[in-house]
């Protein structure tokens, strides 16, 4: 029974493992764009995709990781001993420049 | 006579064969095809689609593996002895180590089967032996019985072969040295080409002294407890089955040449201290061509030199590299040496390494590098690991880094394969740094394979990386998938590179003789296929001033009709460059420039139109 465990347990603990990594990919979206990112750049070495596509793609996700970025860093510089006195509301376009 | 892929009747009781390595592969490859398969599929979650992909893929080494596959299988039989004829030095040394990779490999394999293998034993109550386990006991057990068939003193033997020259003497010593290290055992030296006695002449008289030198050397330092067998040198090549017995004789009874007391006598005689002795004679009809002056050579980024073994590819790439860094200060020029068996340090007297370095007393602008592929891997080594578990981990191959035996015995040994490889790694890392790499290519074989690479490492990252995408859901494309873009990247401009025939240029080096103008032949049609640019021939150590010695005038004349032969074999396309004979060969920075102003280049159409077309070429670019 030692090898069925073994063939059991190695399997459930690899299913477990990708579980998890699915989990955090959802967490954290940044590492899921990069990895987007990633296999673009991917399929344009392998000719899946042509340069103007993989353009396109690139300037989608590197928006998208700006967008994520902006509230993260804002949480990222509060203390707990902050305190929050008042919010400013301010409109703004997305950035077109990338 | 033609040699096929199967031993052939040569003569009376002897059998001849030539190993056409990819050739041989495929049809190893179709016979275990589907038990290799099975495998994999059964080791990994590759489905058959990425598994023949896999299989159809090029293998760097393969010449080295599938040689001592073949050695296995001859070796079991009926012939009563086997001889066989090995390539240049550094591949033969990997040859000699290829037991232990096809082990290894073979251990990855069963590592891939075992899960299988419990599976099929304990769940499925199947005790059978399946086809994959044939062929994993049989490889495994190849491995074993070649490693120990050539490392036993009774049944095999290691004759060595060299030229009576300083170059091949260092070259010899390295090779020795290191086959004994590995157990192999070495028991005759035959030192080839030796000039006999004869009548007086400036040039035989120089080449005598320095080979006798060469030779009491290898009898001093190589010949404790071997026979050293001299062949004399001839005015035709040996080739025909009479040819081949007569030097067979000499080999079995002795030449008779430089008997052992006349060599113990051999000291420096003054003649030793002279500068050596050139061959030179401008004539009509030819006009000088130093290295930087040959259009060939001009503006170029990449220069390969390559040949057959024992030509001067080394003398002459270092001499080009000398020359060119000289007449441009500007222009940084690298000069690289990918042939496992080094000898730049040998040719300029100086000591040369794995780091780029700049030559005491050489231009500024030049630095030398011998490529240490072997030390260049175990560097890498812990990246490499990394690497390979994570491809075992995008190919669901579990078992393989979980049992770790076998990958790290891979990463450890210094696989077939890796002085191309890194070879091509090199030159990749080198172009943001030099204007100018000249690569002195190991002989010919082997520049074939290291020219081949770009397109056999590119396949290989093309695969990985479909493989990666297709189970980008598993497995996210980490570390391993930004590297492998990346080496696609400058893979991609590399082969950009080597197509353009007005950055890069391959320039052929041979002798007028007949097997290296055969050799030269196939070559030039190899780089036409691979669609490099081949602008150029230098023709080595050429006699151009018999004077009145009967020897000398006899070769010059053999020699014309090589080059006449050899003009043809270009038609047209290629410049034909004429480098003297110098005895003995030059060495050393000073005498290397000395020698390389004295090439010339006859003004025939065919240099004319070679040099024509390397300029259109330019313009087109």
């Amino acid at each position: 029974m030692f090898i069925l465990d073994s063939i059991l347990i190695g399997s459930l603990r690899f299913v477990l493992e990708k579980v998890v990594a699915a989990a955090e990919a959802e967490m954290n979206d940044d590492t899921a764009l990069r990895d987007q990112l990633l296999e673009a750049q991917m399929q344009l070495e392998l000719g899946e995709i042509t340069e103007k596509e993989f353009a396109r793609i690139e300037r989608d996700v590197l928006a998208r990781i700006r967008e994520i970025k902006r509230p993260q860093q804002g949480a990222l510089t509060m203390s707990p001993e902050d305190k929050i006195t008042g919010v400013d509301i301010e409109s703004f376009e997305p950035d077109e420049e990338r | 006579m033609r040699l096929s892929a199967s031993p052939r009747r040569a003569s009376g009781g002897v059998d001849a064969v030539e190993l056409d390595a990819p050739r041989a592969f495929a049809r190893w490859l179709a016979a275990n095809r589907r038990a290799l398969g099975d495998v994999l599929e059964h080791g990994t979650w590759l489905d058959r689609d990425d598994v023949n992909a896999l299989l159809d893929l090029s293998i760097p080494g393969i010449d080295e593996l599938l040689g001592i596959l073949e050695i296995a299988r001859l070796s079991e039989s009926d012939y009563e002895r086997i001889v066989i004829d090995t390539a240049p030095t550094g591949h033969t040394l990997r040859l000699l180590a290829a037991p232990d990779t096809v082990a290894a490999v073979a251990e990855i394999l069963d590592a891939l089967q075992e899960q299988h293998r419990i599976i099929r034993d304990q769940l499925a109550r199947v005790g059978r032996v399946e086809a994959s386990d044939r062929l994993i006991a049989m490889l495994a057990a190849q491995a074993r019985d070649t490693a120990e068939r050539l490392r036993d003193r009774r049944q095999t033997t290691f004759r060595w072969v060299t030229l009576p020259e300083a170059m091949s003497l260092a070259e010899s010593e390295d090779g020795v040295g290191a086959l004994e290290q590995s157990g192999l055992h070495v028991d005759a030296i035959v030192v080839n080409r030796v000039l006999p006695d004869g009548a007086p002449c400036p040039i035989c008289d120089r080449r005598r002294a320095a080979e006798r030198r060469v030779v009491a050397t290898i009898r001093r330092r190589l010949g404790r407890g071997r026979s050293v067998l001299l062949v004399p040198a001839q005015l035709r090549e040996p080739h025909g089955q009479r040819g081949l017995a007569a030097l067979g004789r000499v080999m079995a009874h002795g030449s008779g040449l430089m008997a052992r007391r006349s060599w113990r006598k051999a000291e420096p005689s003054a003649i030793d201290h002279l500068p050596s002795a050139i061959s030179h004679q401008p004539w009509r009809g030819a006009h000088s061509a130093a290295p930087e002056s040959i259009a060939a050579f001009q503006r170029a980024s990449l220069l390969f030199f390559g040949g057959k073994g024992g030509v001067g590819k080394t003398t002459v790439s270092a001499a080009a590299a000398l020359r060119i860094a000289k007449a441009d200060k500007k222009r940084r020029v690298l000069l690289l040496s990918t042939d496992p068996a080094h000898s730049l340090a040998d040719v300029f007297q100086a000591t040369v390494g794995d780091t780029a370095r700049r030559l005491p007393r050489g231009p500024r602008n030049l630095e030398v590098r011998e490529l240490d592929a072997a030390h260049a891997f175990a560097a890498r080594r812990v990246q490499l690991e990394a690497a390979l578990d994570e491809i075992a981990a995008a190919f669901g191959a579990g078992a393989v880094s979980a049992s770790a035996g076998s990958t790290p015995e891979l990463v450890k040994l210094a696989p077939p394969g890796i002085d191309e490889l890194f070879g091509i790694l090199s030159v990749v890392d080198a172009r943001s740094a030099y204007d100018l790499v000249v690569v002195d290519t190991a002989p010919t074989g082997h520049a074939l394979r290291l020219l081949e690479m770009p397109d056999a490492a590119r396949e290989w990252t093309q695969v990985l990386m479909r493989v990666l995408l297709k189970y980008k859901s598993l497995v996210r494309p980490g570390q391993l998938a930004s590297e492998l873009v990346e080496i696609s990247k400058s893979i991609r401009a590399l082969q950009a590179l080597m197509r353009d025939g007005a950055r890069t240029r391959f320039i052929v080096v041979t002798r007028a003789a007949e097997v290296p103008r055969a050799e030269t032949a196939r070559l030039l049609a190899r780089l036409r296929a691979l669609r490099l640019a081949a602008p150029a021939i230098v023709v080595n150590a050429l006699t151009m001033s018999p004077g009145r010695c009967a020897r000398c005038r006899a070769t010059a004349a053999a020699e014309r009709r090589e080059v006449s032969a050899l003009r043809r074999l270009c038609r047209g396309r290629c410049a034909m460059i004429e480098a003297p004979l110098a005895a003995p060969p030059p060495r050393g920075a000073r005498a290397l420039d000395e020698w390389a102003r004295r090439w010339r280049q006859p003004d025939s159409s065919q240099g004319h139109k070679g040099q024509q077309r390397t300029q259109r070429e330019k313009q087109e670019a």
